[in-house]
């Protein structure tokens, strides 16, 4: 099954060592993508409905012109805003016509509402298979304690799960898959303060202290998020919350595809897992021994 | 059924610590988690202190944690949450508890949806007969005051376990109720208030207060509404906080002009070279690494001029 | 200690508009509640406001509907300002942003209830008592009147025949109070927790009734309890009657038709009374009775009966989309109370009473659905206009000071006491019970005696009671204990006055007098305090333009 892939922006801007990552693993998996090049941003959240739901109706009329009608995207976010918006725009069928009649008909394109919008680890999941997943892991990481970090687009509303409350799951899912072992904590579905980074500095970083503080007290060596906005958070502004906190966390946060990476064998070099803010050097050691 | 319920006792005054105190309850099926209550102040201890008032669904004032989620105990049914014949009540979390099950509510909810001053301000004077409203342009409204302060969207808030101050899910829901009355005229001033630090800026939009609010309201789709409308009036901050203004604006002119985001310029723009060097090292550590992208180099999409006619006609229609 | 111009008790629709009606008059107002005013009683209300706003409606067929429904028990002047106030009140709502439902000219939609002979009541959903109270809130915010909220009025400050203040109990702290003030409104609303179960709220224990009353104001028609007929069978739940007027049927478990014959014209949307006892026939004959609320359609139910339908999935596991549900009658509102003039005064001076304590005569000897939340409205307006009139011309109060310390030695004796709580708790189950069984729906004298007795020789046992207390802050023991002590003094009334009234009227059926009695009781039944049990009296009916007739739905 061919894939349209929607990269994201943060995926080369802020985190674009997630970029390559994905498109990598996505290569040794098999599955078959086509990157969108011509859309836009989705909106992320911070731009207005009134703007983000017309250049997301454009988005899914793009992938329907090529054919295609399963989204993929590597970002929570987008996920969530992407999947809120055809969920709009595939209930009301006459708010669907109103955008294609305004916005999309001067440039020939009309959304169907044929689109399913899905996360690579809900595509993973639900279509690839875990069996097949497993079959491919080279490098089981084996005794890799890893806490898993959501986002809450993936989780919330309840209409994003689409009926499959397993949804919840899957990360830690797929961490067992890759032969890790979980390590849970009340954290993994809550906020990353992302969203209120610019509006709210000391709640941010007060939560990214909090979080990535429990998984670390709970024993994670690291911590994976399909998330790159969480990543910029947990892992950028990990330093100055800890420091905000005054304690020290150190915990390193991989993308999806480079923990999936590094059990399909690719190297911690090939996954630049060095672009990272908080040093992966001692995770990169311990799956390097693995064989 | 007989059953036990563990129930939180505390009297922060008399120095002592809070227990689960066990007390042996006798309830018809179909009882509530508010009958068990009131059993046990008849049969065990009339003091135990918690708050009740319509006891059926009406007024929302007996929410309490049962058995570690948050629930109406009045239209609880003790059959649905007992495990193992026990049944714990404790109260909210992220509050101050003033003895037993009752908690400073006062603070959760009242000064806040005080804060919101949600009073009509009318744009127009009352024609003879009332307001001529199409009845869509009210149904959003009544669902919206459908909200009886239960507070279970500011128990499972992101924010207020970091930030009791947040106003909250179930204030900005009441600041819905008059910023999108058609009969209030004061939109503008509302919004800029509620666009001050603790506001509806601060909220992280994770849909939590979605679910958890027993009424369907879906406080942070309410709380969207807010902030599009005050982005639609030009109202995108409030006086104290202009860098989330700047993040907006800075946002969509990127977006709009290269249909993509340039996260460099987003970063300058929003804080400006004087706070940029307060966060320096961040900004530092980040350079180094690639992941700070250098500002306005970014290449447009292709189809870039597309997603700026959409932007347009929004603004034209506005 | 606090001091206003006029303090009004009680948090609710009558009780905020009272508030806000003085302000507006320049008073310095302030609010004691027992409850947050938003956990108040108004909110459970749910069918809608009458008001003659139709252009094909008038004032004089609503105010005739209401007399009629009343079984031509209700005072006709009282009747007249209720209905020709209607309309301002609810377009004063309107004003305020009470969201009321549009009809598709995007005018007050109109739905019927019962006992009304049109669709008369706007409403918001099945939540109009909910949005009220709400929009009257927001004005009491608005106002900036201070409102002294989880206070307990323990007492009412008595001067010379005068009432000029509280005294009451802040729970937070413990600590009693008290509020000194030129006048005092009573909106506590009423008594309904005298039976078990029952729709009433847990507060609703005739507080400000049993003060006043022991402060040498009058009570009125306290005999008529009406029952609401469609509570969820063994739940307490009611199931607005608005369900009813928009098309629900009763039935038997037969399919049978249960108000056929009864009301061959209005059906379903006959009166209350006539209702509950259809009803209470057919159960009482061992069938069931069921509330088949599909005729409405799942579109509309879901639209405008969203809540309803939640609370009884929530509480029965039953759709009510999908299936008829068993509906029994419950106490539900309580007509009587302090009798009070058209401006709310009691007859004691700076005392004024509105709402659900007080007894206008509007309602007579039943009730109509949509004019409960509308007399709150428009007699707490008066009440609360009377009220800071009054409070202008009046003397302050001597005395609160030794007052309040009599007060803190009762308490204190109370607490001294000591007693368990299955005690009083055995007090109000047995008040409960006898309530139920002996003054409840269907009465005779022989009951109704024996209820006295019973209740007289509760009153003694309560009256030797204690509390149980771990300190002051908060203590619920003490709190109850007050309110039975109300509890137990009203239900005297209630018993006594439907002893005295021997005939069948409205809500009151007596077994032994079976007819309407035009002769002998076309006049309300009046009750004052004696240290030997009420001093019962009678005052006539006010007629003016509506001679008591057939009552024919």
């Amino acid at each position: 099954m061919s894939y349209a892939f929607y990269p994201g922006c943060v995926s080369r801007g802020g985190c674009p060592e997630l970029y390559p990552s994905a498109v990598k693993v996505a290569g040794r998996l098999g599955l078959g993508l086509e990157e969108l090049t011509d859309v836009g941003c989705n909106g992320a959240g911070v731009l207005s409905r009134a703007v983000s739901d017309p250049i997301n109706a454009r988005t899914f009329a793009k992938a329907e012109a090529r054919g295609l009608t399963q989204l993929m995207t590597i970002c929570s976010t987008c996920t969530g805003v992407m999947g809120g918006a055809n969920l709009r725009l595939k209930e009301a069928p006459a708010y669907r016509e109103r955008i294609n009649r305004e916005f999309l008909a001067e440039e020939r394109l009309a959304y169907q509402g044929s689109v399913d919008v899905k996360h690579l680890l809900w595509l993973l999941v639900e279509d690839y298979g875990l069996d097949r997943l497993r079959a491919e892991v080279r490098r089981p990481l084996k005794g890799l304690r890893v806490s898993p970090f959501y986002g809450c687009y993936i989780r919330r509303p309840d209409g994003i799960l689409e009926g499959k409350p397993a949804r919840k799951r899957y990360l830690e899912m797929v961490i067992e898959a890759l032969g890790a072992e979980v390590t849970d904590f009340g954290g993994k579905g809550k906020c990353c303060g992302f969203p209120v980074l610019t509006a709210n500095e000391p709640n941010s970083m007060a939560m990214v202290a909090a979080h990535t503080g429990e998984a670390k007290s709970k024993g994670a060596e690291c911590m994976v998020t399909p998330c790159p906005l969480c990543h910029l958070n947990l892992d950028g502004g990990q330093p100055r919350a800890a420091k905000m906190k005054g304690t020290a966390i150190d915990l390193p946060i991989l993308h999806l595809p480079q923990l999936i990476g590094l059990a399909l064998g690719f190297s911690a070099e090939e996954l630049h897992l060095k672009r990272h803010i908080v040093p992966t050097r001692q995770v990169a050691e311990k799956v390097s021994l693995l064989t | 059924m007989e059953l036990i319920f563990k129930v939180y006792r505390h009297d922060p005054t008399a120095g002592t610590k809070p227990a689960l105190e066990s007390y042996p309850v006798s309830l018809p099926d179909g009882a509530t988690v508010l009958d068990g209550l009131l059993q046990i102040r008849d049969r065990h201890d009339g003091g135990l202190a918690f708050r009740a008032a319509c006891g059926r669904g009406f007024c929302g004032e007996c929410t309490l944690r049962i058995n570690r989620s948050g629930k109406l105990a009045c239209i609880t049914r003790v059959a649905q949450v007992a495990k193992d014949g026990e049944v714990t009540v404790e109260p909210v979390r992220n509050i101050t508890v003033l003895k037993d099950l009752v908690y400073d509510v006062d603070e959760l909810l009242w000064q806040k949806i005080a804060w919101v001053e949600p009073w009509l301000r009318p744009a127009t004077a009352q024609p003879d007969g009332g307001y001529v409203i199409p009845d869509a342009e009210l149904e959003p409204i009544r669902k919206a005051m459908s909200c009886y302060y239960c507070g279970l969207c500011d128990e499972g808030c992101s924010v207020i376990p970091f930030d009791r101050r947040f106003s909250g899910p179930a204030a900005l829901t009441k600041a819905f109720r008059v910023v999108f009355d058609p009969r209030d005229g004061a939109a503008r001033e509302r919004l800029k208030r509620l666009g001050e630090p603790r506001g509806m800026w601060d909220c992280v939009h994770c849909y939590e207060a979605n679910e958890h609010c027993p009424r369907g309201i879906d406080p942070t789709d309410r709380i969207f509404d807010l902030r599009d409308k005050a982005v639609e009036l030009g109202v995108k901050s409030g006086t104290a906080n202009p860098q989330v203004a700047r993040h907006y604006d800075s946002f969509a002119a990127s977006v709009r002009q290269s249909g993509w985001l340039d996260e460099g310029r987003l970063a300058l723009e929003t804080w400006g070279l004087g706070r940029l060097g307060e966060l320096l090292p961040m900004a530092w550590r980040a350079l180094r690494r690639g992941k700070l992208p250098v500002p306005y180099l970014h290449r447009k999409r292709p189809g870039a001029e597309w997603i700026r006619r959409i932007f347009d006609k929004v603004e034209k229609r506005s | 200690m606090p001091d206003h111009t006029v303090v009004v008790v009680g948090g609710g629709v009558a009780g905020i508009r009272a508030a806000l009606a003085a302000r507006a008059q320049g008073a310095d107002v302030a609010l004691v509640s027992k409850v947050h005013p938003l956990r108040s009683h108004s909110c459970t209300s749910q069918g809608g406001l009458n008001a003659a706003l139709a252009p094909d409606d008038s004032w004089e067929t609503h105010a005739q509907d209401t007399v009629a429904g009343g079984d031509f028990l209700g005072d006709q002047d009282a009747v007249e300002t209720l209905a020709r106030e209607a309309p301002d009140a609810v377009l004063e709502l309107d004003r305020w942003g009470a969201p009321f439902n549009r009809d598709e000219r995007g005018r007050l939609a109109l739905r019927r209830l019962a006992g009304a002979n049109r669709a008369r009541a706007c409403y918001a959903d099945d939540l109009t008592g909910h949005v009220v109270l709400q929009v009257l809130h927001e004005q009491l915010l608005a106002a900036r009147v201070p409102a002294y909220v989880e206070w307990v009025v323990t007492s009412l400050l008595m001067d010379d025949g005068a009432c000029r203040g509280v005294v009451a109990l802040e729970l937070a702290t413990g600590t009693l109070h008290a509020i000194t003030a030129r006048a005092v409104v009573l909106a506590t609303g009423g008594f309904g927790r005298v039976y078990e179960p029952t729709g009433a709220s847990l507060g609703l224990t005739g507080d400000g009734l049993a003060l006043a009353y022991r402060a040498g104001a009058v009570l009125m028609d306290m005999e008529m309890v009406q029952y609401h007929p469609t509570a969820l069978t063994g739940t307490g739940a009611l199931l607005t009657e608005a369900l009813l007027g928009e098309g629900a049927l009763l039935v038997t478990g037969g399919g049978e038709r249960v108000m056929a014959e009864a009301a061959p014209r209005l059906g379903e949307r006959a009166p209350r009374d006539l209702l509950s006892r259809s009803i209470a026939s057919r159960l009482k004959a061992g069938e069931a009775v069921l509330l088949d609320a599909r005729p409405i359609g799942g579109a509309r139910l879901g639209r405008s009966f969203g809540v309803t339908r939640h609370l009884v999935k929530a509480v029965a596991g039953l759709d009510l989309a999908k299936e008829p549900v068993p509906v029994e009658p419950v106490p539900h509102r309580t007509m009587g109370g302090v009798r009070v003039d058209l401006h709310g005064a009691t007859g004691l001076p700076g005392l004024f009473a509105a709402g659900g304590c007080a007894a206008t005569g509007v309602h007579g000897a039943n009730r109509l659905g949509g004019n409960s939340l509308l007399e709150a409205l428009v007699f707490g307006r008066r009440a609360g206009e009377a009220a800071a009139r009054a409070a202008a011309a009046a003397p302050t109060g001597q005395g609160a000071s030794s007052r309040l310390a009599d007060e803190e030695r009762a308490l204190e004796a109370l607490t001294a006491r000591g007693g368990g709580p299955d005690a009083a708790a055995a007090i109000r189950q047995a008040l409960t019970r006898t309530m139920r069984e002996q003054v409840g729906l269907f009465r005779e004298a022989a009951g109704l005696a024996e209820a006295t007795r019973t209740i007289v020789g509760l009153q003694e046992r309560h009256r030797g009671l204690g509390v149980t207390a771990s300190g002051r802050r908060w203590n619920s023991a003490l709190v109850s204990h007050l309110e039975l002590g109300h509890l137990l003094e009203v239900a005297r009334v209630v018993a006594a006055a439907a002893l005295a009234r021997q005939e069948s009227r409205g809500v009151h059926a007596r077994r032994d007098f079976p007819e309407r009695d035009d002769t002998g009781w076309l006049r309300h039944t009046l009750a004052s305090f004696t240290p030997d049990g009420p001093k019962l009296d009678a005052q006539p009916v006010v007629i003016t333009r509506w001679p008591p007739g057939r009552r024919a739905y």
